[in-house]
């Protein structure tokens, strides 16, 4: 099937492999936290509970397991309960069904912790946030490093021998402890910019100037923790990856051929581009994870926040959400770049045509 | 609303979306127009430390309202007294407490008193609140109707409303938890929830509304909006209370901020930077903070007045903790000092025996004799003495620490472990000490520090050795009796692995060999003793049984409902020079006639 | 074997490297016999660095550079049984799918890309959850190793991958040598220098990964570790205090370990394509 097509069976071939493992990835996603010995509603109960005597206790914890889905229920609501007076649980698999069923209606359940509300509401508060800090920092950073590790490349000598070492040392500092040392020096020690949150206390988010102002300075730490350290990373790719280059035979027979240096350079970076593109993808795909220690340091809005307080709170729906979303995410980007180093690197292209 | 929940995360995914997402349906309706920076910092008054999550509703009905509608904070709704911590007396708020006895306590509704939709607070609003357990099992003060068994209402000769609560003696039989009641449970008007209960006709529908537009308070401030980061209040000029409580006087600040920060360290950036005026989050050191304008109720150690005492609860089913000896002989190994000092940044007074507090409301029921005579300091050679009289030996390595213990009969004694929650940073450091203090004197025992889950699980059945708890924390007019019935009360008794939600620990099983009766008679009897002798006596001899037993180990006091200011924008706060008000927040309890007192600083 | 040594030994950024590793691994198991180390609770919260203690205390009153000391051990422990189960099994998987091709190969791609979208940290969450004594180190490596051999996997396939069509593996197929034999006598060797410079990858990532899972609270129980130490200065609000010494001396350990390994494999990298080393 498809024999004549070869791309598009290369595309559908892949794309049925990571469906498989998103379906798998969801089914892990789901047991796993089961699989723990603590019950959220415990956690609910202990701070629900605590002025509560023992019979009211127990009321109250029977009506969030019914809440939850946790207890099997009758056809009119009331919980179903064994002979010995204490209610029925509902079984995993149960639990798993409805949860796909609910998934596909695009409803994540409803969170333990931040109870009665939905699941994909607080994502979507949280995403824009996460993205706005993410997207550009990662994008610029990919840019500026890539740029600059060509230019190493390229140019060598002093400029090398001094950005080098820094990019590799800039690589090399854990990106919260970074943080951290910069709040401490222009927030804490000198006051020069804030040292958390996304906009003023003051203001409200909303369309308006004051808001966004507001919103910008508060990203000028932010940005820079994530944006150094990844443009060194890349730069440090990108510089072997255009030395390597620089040394192969078509650009040595370029050379030899007359061709100018600008066209030869466009063949080197179009070349030495590729594996710095998965780069790109991949931390693209694995952002929402990465948000997770910047957004604390920095106790920004966003989506890590969020998953930061649900694994506090053991609040398996709202983590479930999470990793789906992460999931997702890592999925497309993983897929994107093998379908892009399938079209631009000719090599592996020729691979799918020849088969085995 | 519904749209964006659907469009909401592929939008954003595609990266096309910017901030236009967040918090736009938590908006209440007409709030769209806030003008940005309308919340001049200088008649704004910005508070922290009791909402920590999203605010998700305000309505009063649910178990889990965001702030200030949670808890006993009467700024946008009331409770008919308040209580003075510092005092240990009732003060006027939507009533005026009249008379109490073991049988009734009678409170005369305040004729002033108005919701802001102009309506006047009656009784019904009160029976409507205290006698929804009647109607609805789930909801949230159903717990009343087994303290109260009814309401009476009579006229007073100027025609205010007289409520007279009547003590359920068929049910609880508890006055103490009555007059709890008062300054806790916040009276609603019942003129918005019948309606709403009629028309939606369940209880648990009426709780899935969010009542954050505009919604009918009786309170001095309403909410103005709020987001995920902070929740804005403001000043509501026509309160009754201005006229009638106040002097004809308006709160100071005209918006009270409540930020939301996520992690104890962003309070005390926040507070030293003075974007925050008052938090009542722990924040060690705070002595260091004093150049920035930060102030606490005394000018010098402990700083704050305590409120709570986090305790070592003891497993009385295993062995060996089930020996009164070995109970006791933890008790004298624990230097309490070093965990004042290093572990609470000294934020307690020096702990004394007992199970009572030695100073301020409780202190009249305190005996410093008995405490003497039976009662366990830290003395390591004491602990070692016990041990070895009971048959406990311990073996120590070449480098001086424990190896292990062996008891009377030659068999090893099992490791205790201390479960507390990993991560809470001020539990761990006490735990860690106290630790320390029992290995040194031969006690076989470990720091488990573990997972919130796992902790908050172990603690109803049982499962555990020993764990951290702070008892009853909340200071009450019940107390001390509610922090000694949590630590003691065999009342709901049951065997490991069933629930208990006091004396978790199983001390006095009433089937058990040595059940000791006068424990739970005591702790049946206080609440309804109304003379002050009787009561101190029996104050005295539970406080005897505690020591004698040991069924937990006090480590040291706390603040709770503490505060710590910065005076840059608001000043004129109540403290140790200017009690005025008790040590709290000025949103719960009698602390909030400070709003009328603050004054912006020049 | 020897001639790429010698090649190595005559790179200057190799040295570098290797020294400031041998450094921090030698300050680790040597330092405990010239200082005297100790954890206990010896002066007040926080006390600034003086004569007797050089670096200041912590939040206990416990001895910083004593806690620096320990940390280092453990992140060094962390980071080495990391770098060991990632890089096996990486190059375990890599191999084997990428010489086999086919379906296998794209149930190995299936299995890595299973553990790149499940974080470490929801792992880590769930088995805390469900063990009563509690994570310890050896439970955090574990982890981190288990949840990031994927990248390593990838990288070797790719390098098997295009090791295949040569010619002596070819004939080494056809003269009927078994999987197995292929593998781990043609092409293994082919690889290891290369696995070599993964393995120095993987324990700079696993020292990062562990000080990332304390920093977010979900670090080892009873134990310190450069992670903890940083967690507990913003925690226990020495961060927040302006005190560098809770902080400070923590990240720097941290970077000038992962800088040493970092140099250390570019300096490979250079030997080995000696274009990169003009």
């Amino acid at each position: 099937m498809l024999k004549q097509y070869p791309t598009a069976r290369y595309i559908l071939h892949r794309g049925g492999w990571y469906f498989l493992t998103f379906l798998v990835a969801v089914t892990i996603n789901f047991f796993l936290p089961r699989l723990g010995a603590s019950n959220p509603v415990d956690i609910i109960m202990g701070k629900a509970g605590s002025g509560l005597d023992t019979e009211a206790a127990r009321e109250k914890e029977e009506s969030y397991l019914k809440e939850f889905g946790l207890v099997q229920v009758d056809a009119t609501g009331t919980i179903l309960r064994g002979p010995d007076g204490k209610p029925l649980k509902s079984s995993n698999v149960s639990q798993f069904f409805n949860y796909v069923k609910m998934c596909f209606q695009g409803d994540f359940g409803t969170s333990f912790q931040k109870y009665p509300k939905k699941v994909t509401t607080i994502i979507a508060e949280a995403v824009p946030w996460t993205l706005a800090l993410q997207l550009p920092t990662i994008m610029f950073g990919w840019i500026v490093g890539n740029v600059l590790g060509a230019l190493a490349a390229y140019r060598r000598g002093v400029f090398d021998r001094v950005f080098f070492p820094l990019a590799l040392l800039l690589s090399a500092v854990p990106f919260f402890a970074f943080g951290m040392l910069l709040v401490y020096v222009c927030a804490i020690k000198n006051g020069w910019l804030p040292a958390m949150g996304g906009y003023a206390g003051d203001l409200v988010p909303g369309f308006n100037f004051d808001f966004f102002k507001s919103a910008g300075y508060h990203y000028i730490l932010p940005f820079f923790s994530i944006f150094l350290i990844l443009a060194g990373g890349q730069a440090i790719g990108m510089r072997s990856m255009g030395i390597y280059e620089l040394g192969t035979d078509y650009i040595k027979y370029a050379k030899w051929l007359g061709i100018k240096e600008n066209k030869i350079l466009l063949y080197l970076f179009r070349n030495a581009m590729l594996p710095q593109l998965t780069g790109l993808a991949l931390s693209l795909g694995g952002m929402i994870g990465g948000a997770l220690i910047t957004e604390m340091i920095f106790s920004y809005p966003g989506l890590g926040m969020a998953i930061l307080s649900a694994i506090q709170g053991q609040d398996y729906p709202m983590i479930q959400g999470c990793t789906l979303l992460v999931t997702i995410s890592v999925l497309i980007a993983n897929f994107t770049v093998d379908i892009l180093i399938g079209f631009l690197d000719p090599r592996v292209k020729a691979g799918q045509m020849g088969g085995n | 609303m519904m749209g964006m929940n659907k469009f909401g995360i592929p939008l954003a995914m595609m990266g096309l979306l910017f901030i236009t997402g967040c918090n736009k349906e938590n908006k209440p309706a007409g709030q769209e127009e806030t003008k940005a920076g309308g919340f001049a910092r200088s008649k704004t008054l910005y508070l922290g430390g009791s909402q920590w999550g999203d605010p998700n509703s305000f309505n009063p009905l649910t178990d889990w309202p965001a702030w200030p509608v949670n808890d006993k904070f009467n700024i946008m709704f009331e409770t008919l007294l308040a209580y003075n911590t510092l005092t240990g007396k009732f003060e006027p708020l939507l009533g005026t407490l009249e008379s109490q006895s073991a049988d009734s306590v009678v409170v005369v509704l305040n004729p002033a008193a108005k919701w802001s939709d102009g309506q006047p607070v009656t009784s019904a609003d009160v029976k409507f609140v205290y006698e929804l357990g009647k109607r609805f099992k789930g909801a949230a003060t159903a717990y009343a109707i087994d303290f109260v068994s009814d309401i009476k209402v009579s006229a007073t000769a100027d025609k205010a409303e007289r409520l007279t609560f009547m003590v359920n003696k068929k049910g609880r039989n508890n006055p103490l938890v009555v007059l709890d009641f008062l300054q806790a449970i916040r009276i609603l008007p019942a003129h918005i929830f019948e309606p709403k209960l009629a028309q939606l006709k369940d209880l648990a529908e009426v709780q899935k509304l969010k009542c954050d537009s505009n919604p009918v308070v009786s309170g001095p401030y309403n909410l103005e909006t709020y987001s995920n980061e902070k929740i804005i209040l403001k000043r509501r000029d026509d309160y009754w209370g201005n006229a009638a409580l106040h002097g004809g006087k308006l709160a100071g600040p005209q918006f009270i901020i409540h930020p939301i920060y996520k992690s104890n360290d962003a309070f005390a950036i926040a507070l030293a930077q003075n974007d925050l005026d008052a938090t009542q989050t722990y924040i060690p050191r705070i002595w260091m903070k004093k150049n920035a304008g930060v102030m606490t109720w005394y000018d010098k150690e402990p700083y704050f007045v305590p409120g709570a005492v986090p305790t070592l609860l003891i497993n009385s089913t295993r062995y060996p903790l089930s020996d009164k000896a070995f109970r006791r002989a933890m008790a004298f190994a624990i230097d309490y000092k070093s965990i004042k000092d290093l572990a609470v940044s000294g934020y307690s007074p020096d702990i004394k025996p007992g199970a009572i507090m030695p100073f301020g409301i409780e202190a009249g029921f305190y005996n410093d004799e008995d405490a003497q005579k039976y009662g366990a300091a830290f003395n390591v050679e004491s602990a070692k003495k016990i041990l070895a009289d009971a048959g406990y030996k311990s073996v120590f390595k070449a480098d001086g620490t424990l190896d292990k213990m062996i008891d009377g009969k030659g068999k090893p004694v099992p490791t205790l472990f201390v479960k507390s929650p990993a991560g809470w940073s001020d539990w761990e450091a006490i735990v860690t000490l106290a630790v320390k203090g029992m290995r040194a004197a031969g006690i076989d025992v470990r720091e488990g520090f573990v997972d919130a889950g796992l902790y908050w699980q172990s603690q109803p059945v049982g499962d555990f050795d020993l764990e951290m708890i702070k008892p009853a924390a909340s200071v009450t007019p019940s107390q001390p009796w509610s922090r000694l019935a949590a630590l003691m009360s065999s009342r709901t008794w049951a065997p490991p692995g069933e629930k208990m939600n006091e004396n978790q620990g199983r001390f006095n099983n009433p089937k058990g060999k040595g059940y000791i009766k006068a424990v739970d008679s005591l702790l049946s009897v206080i609440p309804t003793l109304t003379d002050k002798a009787a009561l101190t006596q029996a104050y005295r001899q539970l406080n005897i049984l505690f020591m004698q037993e040991q069924p937990a180990l006090p480590l040291c006091y706390l603040p709770e409902q503490f505060y710590q200011v910065n005076t840059k924008t608001w000043t004129n706060w109540a403290s140790e020079a200017n009690p005025y008000a008790p040590p709290n927040l000025p949103w719960a309890g009698a602390a909030t006639k400070m709003l009328w007192e603050l004054k912006p600083a020049k | 074997m020897t001639k790429l040594l010698k090649n190595l030994l005559k790179s200057p950024s190799f040295i570098i490297g290797m020294g400031l590793f041998l450094l921090t691994i030698g300050g680790a198991l040597l330092l405990p016999f010239f200082y005297h180390v100790n954890l206990g609770l010896q002066a007040s919260s926080y006390a600034s660095p003086n004569g007797k203690f050089l670096l200041g205390c912590d939040h206990l009153g416990r001895d910083m550079v004593s806690m620096l000391i320990e940390g280092l051990r453990s992140s060094l422990y962390v980071g080495l049984l990391t770098g060991v189960i990632a890089t096996t099994l990486g190059t375990a998987l890599g191999i084997y799918g990428g010489f086999k091709g086919g379906w296998m190969d794209d149930f190995v791609n299936l299995v890595t890309n299973l553990f790149l979208v499940i974080p470490s940290f929801v792992v880590l969450i769930l088995i805390s959850s469900s063990l009563s004594k509690g994570r310890s180190l050896t439970l955090i490596g574990l982890i981190i190793g288990l949840t990031t051999w994927t990248w390593s996997a990838r990288a070797v396939r790719a390098q098997a991958a295009s090791l295949k069509s040569r010619d002596h593996i070819a004939l080494a197929r056809i003269n009927g040598a078994n999987t197995f034999r292929v593998l781990t006598l043609h092409i293994l060797p082919y690889l290891a220098s290369y696995v070599f410079m993964i393995f120095i990858l993987q324990v700079a990532s696993g020292i990062l990964s562990e000080a990332a899972i304390s920093m977010i609270g979900l670090g080892p129980l009873d134990t310190v570790s450069l992670g903890t130490i940083l967690n507990d200065a913003k925690n226990q609000g020495g961060f927040g205090d302006g005190m560098w010494w809770a902080f400070m001396p923590a990240t720097v350990i941290i970077t000038v370990l992962v800088f040493a390994l970092y140099i250390i494999n570019t300096s490979m990298e250079g030997v080995f394509n000696p274009r990169l080393r003009k």
